[in-house]
């Protein structure tokens, strides 16, 4: 019974993604006086690339890239209950607590390295260590902040550390326990592949990086990852920090404005190279998550 | 029974015989001789015979038919015997091995040496000064004429030093002599030791100075230049003559003159014993001349007996036991080193590389090397471990540190040399072999077996040669003559066997442990099948260590446990060695190993207090102020097993230089040995506090610290094994911190490791192994795209990452998990961050291995690569199919331990394994249904891209575009090398290698103290006067003046 209604919240939160990545977009586009895309671009660019005769494949790994990478967003979305308090949409949280989620993020993104990797692309495999060199630190405070939540709340389990911000917005974690929040925002903007750390996908060097060799249905699939992975992760920080949504329009707004931190630094700051990165993350994010895990 | 004063008789008589004989009776003479000193032995023997196992009674014999004063009487008890024994058996085999030079020389020599090992004889017997003084002025005269049977010209320099000093020696003992008997009134040594009183006082000078001449000929330093140029230059006969007869003969003669001055003068033999003990052993550290070598160390351990005969009070009714261990140990290993010197043509040590080509020489060297360094299970193992506990139970810490420390030094500069002896290049015609000598020296290596199992069964310890594991690993030696794949069926039979026998006595963790280390050994060994031939030494090394972690595991007492713990180094050094490049790699893990070893010895020794047979589970029974001292000695000891940071530096080396087959036995295996340790000092020892510094906390910390610095320095190794090796220490930094968190779900994720790190670090070293052998290299940016061509190491290694990176669904996520919710509960929270930086970068250098080796461009010269060889990949199938069913059912193995846990911890925070959920106080996790989930997701993912992309073409290599251009060449395209470079600009500064930069440093203080200090041997006679007067001095102004 549980997976129809797994797969309402898949096809929820694909179009959700689709349309708010759109946005977002068109939001940055404003700010740098253009006029941006129309907001179902995503759709147009996923049925064409789906519907492309033609396409070539470096080989097993290659092919099998964009599998594990959509596997990876869509296991994410459903290893963490949606919708706080629904029975419907708490998907499969029953197989596992917070800390499957946290480590099923990287399923993905090694499975689409592997892929990438194959291609024998150079560009590919130097977009591949800035990423996980880029993660190394930016994952830390995140790993800091959510040890303090859980120490916090004394559980694992999302769904009870939902339930235990519920009350008022002054119980969200937010509130209670600010330094692991701060922390773990400044997590989040490394996490976005967007300026100032957005190093990996670099354009202009290195042409989106990883995926430079993925084209056709290989790339309509890694969009339709694009649009459902953020939205996966903030639902992960929406449950943590801000409360968790008791619905589906709280949802909808909590996952956008949490995404908005990303673009508002995004149009603000200028990329930094890997170990600028790799030290801003040490310097500034870290003591933030230490401190959070002390106090608690 | 004849007494034993014909040994003198015949000695003396024959010597005379000689003489009469014409001089063309070269035959007879050299007859006449080997039958005197036969019957020497004969009669030696009889008598050690009686006294051992007949029970009898000590021997007095009377000259000239009174009771001393008036006359002198000779003794003859066991000690007796069996040191005349010595003297007969050595005098014998010198003469055998010298039969040459002796027929050249012609009878005078043969008189001369059997004047020699009559006097030593005498030496030992005579309970009378003057008759003592007598004998050694005998022993001096004929090792004078003995030195100059060498062909080297040097020896009648050395001879003419000697007698130099010698003579100095005579005055001291004379003068000496006069003033004690004008105290006494007797000459007499017991009469002597009666009189005590008198003597001590105003005669104390007098007794020095006759206990200064007795201890200059053991050669003390510094006055000890000349005997060095003697073992130098001397025909090697007479060195191993000079090393075992005479040194063995003078200590006996300071023991009864000891027993003159009374308990107040041991501690002067003590000091001097253990100064010479550890200076010897640093000045040979720099010696490149085998016999130099051969007479430091003998200087070195008759110091370590002189120390011991200055604890005589102390050892009680074990002294003869270590002492007699030590001595008899030296002598038969030092006279059969000096026998193989023989053999070997030239002087340097790398020229003993010559024996290499005879395997029974080769093993004739390592059982004389393990004789000396006191390994299990030669005597002097026992006789160390004796003297470490009655030591640490007398408080006597700084004598146990240094004689540990001198050990440890001889160790190092022994295996050292035996490296040279399997890895140097063999030189042509680098062996003088002659069947009479070989035998000689063989013979010591039976008289050495024969050692080890007497002192097993004298010990009050059981003795391990009659140890089964020990034994089986024993039987590979004469069977080595086997091919190699047979002595393999043979070696998977014994450990699967051992383990099906013994695994229903054994409890949960044990269990865990054994079945790691048993049949796991048995799965990896499946691997060796691949080599062809013989494969000489390897299987008696890896049985050694496989019969070590069989006794660990099962180990009841302290003694048990550390005898299993140096069998288990040892195989595995051997193991280690047999790696192409690992010479240094492979002396670095020994001396490492040791050093870590003699740590526990001390630990146990501290924690008996003198208990015999101390049993492990009393360790929890140790109490202030040692409990955190033992704690601290054997976690240390452990932890050097687990190179945690600080003593990881062996690691790399030993691990990546190791053949194929072997890389997995000691990091799949190997290293758990040290993690069951800290189980076990854990278990029974808990929190400890030392200085109000709680241990368990600092051991949090150098997990940790560990876990970051070794996947630190992972992402950086061009080298795939080496990358490998230096994730082993992270992952042995978890463990060590799950151990150290000191709650229940920390310990089982420790034990989740141990499984783990067995699988997937076997099947990733025989992958990347197998890679090696294909390729012929193990630099990994000289690979690349070899997924096509060697698909199933690739599928290995795909699984292996994935279970290490802990990424879902495998079975590393099952140890991320348990170790989250065992930091919930832990009581310090500072370490984790260092864990927890050290968790995303295993990420890197797995990506690498993988990436560089299986993906990117292939190399034109790897275009005909085949998959590497069946029996290479059969083990990593296996495994593969052990993480997938270990990731779903891991409650299969951990829910008993965790049963078994948790008693230990009050029954709290243990997991609840109901059903297919596995849910602890904070979380819970179904590996059933997340397998099912990814399953099925990516399964639909994959059908639906089928789907719409049925008609992907596959491309061919360089079908890319990038820079503007087509690339052709695969070295310029396969972006691999350096492949960090901007994570070494952000974190590089942290891989700065400071603790490998403090070892060396320390070792190059060491040599170039040697070396500098090492030059006050000038080699001029009067130096060696001057050292002498000096010694005698500074002594007297030490001893005498705080006397």
């Amino acid at each position: 019974m549980r997976i129809p209604w797994a797969l309402l919240t898949l096809f929820i939160v694909i179009n959700y993604g689709l349309l708010m990545t759109a946005l977002v977009q068109k939001i940055g586009a404003r700010v740098g006086r253009r006029h941006g895309i129309p907001i179902w671009q995503n759709y147009i660019d996923m049925i064409k690339n789906y519907a492309l005769r033609t396409s070539i494949t470096h080989g097993v790994m290659f092919y099998l890239g964009p599998v594990f990478r959509l596997s990876g967003g869509v296991g994410l979305l459903l290893f963490v209950p949606s919708i706080y308090g629904s029975e419907m949409f708490a998907n499969f949280s029953f197989a596992g607590d917070l800390i499957l989620a946290l480590y099923f993020v990287f399923f993905g993104t090694l499975g689409m390295a592997l892929g990438a990797a194959e291609s024998g692309h150079p560009y590919s495999a130097i977009g591949i260590t800035r990423g996980l060199s880029q993660m190394t630190a930016a994952e830390l405070p995140f790993a800091l902040a959510v040890f303090a939540v859980a120490l916090q709340y004394q559980t694992l389990s999302v769904t009870e550390i939902v339930a235990a911000q519920q009350g008022g917005v002054l119980h969200w974690t937010l509130f209670t326990n600010p330094l692991a929040v701060a922390a773990a925002m400044m997590s989040f903007l490394g996490s976005m592949m967007r300026p100032p750390f957005d190093v990996v996908l670099a354009p202009q060097e290195i042409p989106i990086g990883p995926p430079t060799e993925y084209h056709s249905s290989f790339l309509a699939m890694m969009q339709t990852n694009r649009a459902l992975f953020p939205v996966a992760k903030i639902v992960v920080y929406m449950n943590l920090f801000f409360g968790g949504a008791g619905s589906w329009p709280e949802f909808f707004l909590k996952v956008f404005l949490i995404y908005m931190v990303s673009a508002f630094v995004g149009v603000v700051f200028p990329r930094f190279r890997v170990e600028q990165s790799i030290r801003w993350f040490l310097i500034w994010a870290v003591p933030l998550g230490i401190l959070a895990v002390v106090l608690v | 029974m004849v007494s034993p004063l014909y040994i003198i008789a015949v000695g003396l008589g024959a010597a005379f015989l000689l003489g009469l004989l014409p001089e063309k009776w070269q035959r007879a003479a050299y007859g006449v001789t080997l039958l005197a000193l036969a019957l020497m032995g004969w009669i030696a023997g009889s008598w050690l015979w009686a006294f051992a196992l007949q029970g009898a009674a000590p021997v007095e014999i009377f000259t000239a038919g009174t009771q001393p004063p008036f006359a002198i009487n000779f003794r003859v008890g066991l000690a007796e015997a069996s040191l005349a024994l010595l003297m007969a058996l050595t005098g014998l085999h010198a003469a055998l091995y010298m039969r040459d030079t002796l027929f050249k020389q012609g009878r005078r020599a043969m008189a001369v040496l059997l004047i020699f090992v009559m006097a030593t004889c005498g030496v030992i017997f005579t309970r009378d000064l003057f008759n003592l003084f007598v004998f050694m002025e005998l022993v001096v005269i004929s090792t004078g004429g003995l030195v100059l049977l060498s062909a080297d010209r040097r020896a009648l320099g050395a001879g003419l030093k000697y007698l130099i000093v010698s003579q100095l020696v005579s005055i001291l003992m004379l003068v000496g002599m006069v003033f004690a008997y004008h105290a006494t009134g007797t000459l007499n040594i017991d009469g002597m030791a009666a009189a005590q009183a008198d003597l001590f006082k105003g005669g104390a000078l007098a007794f020095f100075l006759m206990l200064m001449a007795v201890l200059a000929e053991l050669k003390p330093f510094p006055a000890n230049g000349w005997g060095l140029d003697i073992y130098e230059s001397a025909h090697p006969a007479f060195a191993a003559l000079f090393s075992a007869a005479t040194g063995a003969a003078t200590v006996y003669a300071a023991d009864k003159l000891l027993l003159i001055g009374g308990a107040q003068w041991l501690p002067l033999a003590s000091a001097i014993g253990i100064v010479t003990f550890v200076v010897a052993n640093i000045f040979a550290l720099v010696q490149d001349n085998d016999r130099r070598l051969l007479g430091y160390s003998s200087i070195a351990q008759v110091g370590l007996i002189l120390t011991v005969i200055g604890q005589r009070d102390l050892l009680g009714e074990q002294y003869y036991f270590v002492a007699g261990g030590i001595l008899l140990a030296h002598a038969v290993a030092k006279a059969g080193l000096f026998w193989l010197s023989g053999l070997v043509a030239a002087r340097g040590l790398g020229d003993w590389a010559a024996l290499r080509g005879h395997p029974v020489l080769v093993f004739a060297f390592v059982t004389f090397i393990a004789l000396l360094v006191g390994l299990p299970p030669f005597p002097g193992f026992y006789a160390k471990w004796e003297l470490a506990h009655a030591l640490a139970a007398n408080g006597q810490l700084w004598l146990l540190g240094l004689i540990l420390f001198g050990a440890l030094l001889e160790a190092a500069y022994l295996f050292r040399w035996f490296g040279y002896v399997l890895k140097r290049e063999q030189p042509q015609a680098g062996l003088l072999l002659q069947a009479i000598k070989e035998d000689v020296a063989l013979s010591a290596v039976v008289v050495a077996w024969l050692l080890a199992y007497l002192w097993g069964e004298l010990s009050g310890q059981g003795n391990l040669l009659h140890a089964i594991p020990l034994l089986f690993a024993l039987l590979f030696l004469p069977l080595d003559w086997l091919p190699a794949k047979l002595k393999n069926g043979l070696a998977i039979a014994g450990l699967v066997g051992w383990f099906y026998l013994h695994y229903p006595s054994y409890d949960a963790l044990q269990l865990i442990f054994a079945a790691v280390m048993l049949p796991g050994g048995a799965i990896i060994l499946l691997a060796s099948f691949q080599t062809q031939q013989r494969r000489v030494g390897f299987y008696p090394a890896a049985m050694l260590m496989f019969a070590g972690l069989a006794m660990l595991i099962e180990a009841k007492t302290s003694f048990a446990f550390f005898a299993a713990w140096e069998l288990l180094t040892v195989g595995s050094y051997f193991l280690i060695l047999r790696g192409k490049h690992s010479e240094p790699h492979a002396l670095s893990y020994i001396v490492f190993s040791l050093g870590g070893a003699f740590l526990m010895l001390a630990g146990f020794a501290l924690a008996a207090q003198g208990v015999p047979d101390f049993k492990i589970a009393a360790l929890a029974q140790v109490a202030e102020p040692f409990a955190p001292w033992v704690f601290a000695l054997l976690a240390i000891g452990f932890m050097t097993k687990t190179a945690a940071v600080g003593v990881h530096i062996w690691l790399p080396g030993a691990h990546a230089e190791a053949e194929t087959d072997v890389s997995p036995l000691v990091s799949g295996i190997l290293l758990k040995a040290g993690l069951f340790g800290l189980f076990v000092l854990l278990m029974t020892m808990g929190k400890q506090q030392l200085y109000g510094v709680e241990l368990t906390h600092v051991m949090l910390w150098i997990g940790a610290i560990s876990a970051l610095i070794g996947n630190l320095l992972a992402i950086f190794q061009e080298d795939a094994k080496r990358l490998l090796a230096y994730s082993s220490i992270g992952q042995m930094g978890y463990a060590l911190f799950g151990l150290a968190m000191m709650n229940h779900l920390g310990w089982l994720m420790a034990l989740m490791f141990v499984i783990n790190h067995y699988i997937y670090k076997s099947m990733l070293f025989l992958s990347v192994g197998g890679v090696a052998k294909r390729t012929g290299t193990r630099d990994m940016y000289r690979m690349g795209g070899l997924i096509t061509l060697m698909p199933l190491s690739f599928i290995a290694t795909l699984i292996g990452i994935i279970a290490v990176s802990g990424v879902p669904p495998l079975s590393g996520f099952g140890g991320r998990w348990i170790f989250y919710n065992a930091i919930m509960t832990a009581e310090y929270r500072l370490p984790m961050v260092i864990i927890f930086l050290a968790g995303p970068i295993a990420f890197l250098y797995l990506f690498r291995l993988i990436h560089t080796i299986f993906l990117g461009q292939l190399k034109d010269e790897l275009r005909t690569v085949k998959e590497a060889p069946f029996w290479i990949v059969l083990p990593q199938m296996i495994f593969v199919v052990a993480l997938l069913v270990f990731a779903l059912i891991p409650g299969m193995a951990l829910r008993h331990v965790d049963a078994y846990l948790a008693p230990f911890f009050g029954g709290q925070n243990g997991l609840d394994w109901a059903g297919l959920t596995i849910t602890s106080e904070f979380g819970y996790w179904s590996p059933v249904s997340i397998m099912l989930i990814i399953g099925v997701i990516f399964a639909t993912l994959f059908a639906w891209l089928l789907f719409v992309n049925r008609r992907a073409q596959p491309v061919k290599q360089f079908n890319i575009v990038f820079a503007g251009e087509r690339p052709f060449r695969p070295e310029t395209t396969h972006f691999a090398w350096n492949f960090f470079a901007p994570y070494r600009k952000a974190l590089g500064f942290l891989t700065q290698p400071l603790v490998t930069i403090f070892w060396e440093t320390l070792t190059e203080l060491l040599h170039s103290a040697a070396d500098i200090l090492r030059r006050m041997y000038t080699g001029n006679g009067q130096t060696y006067a001057i050292h002498l007067l000096a010694f005698v001095i500074i002594v007297y102004l030490l001893w005498m003046g705080g006397l």
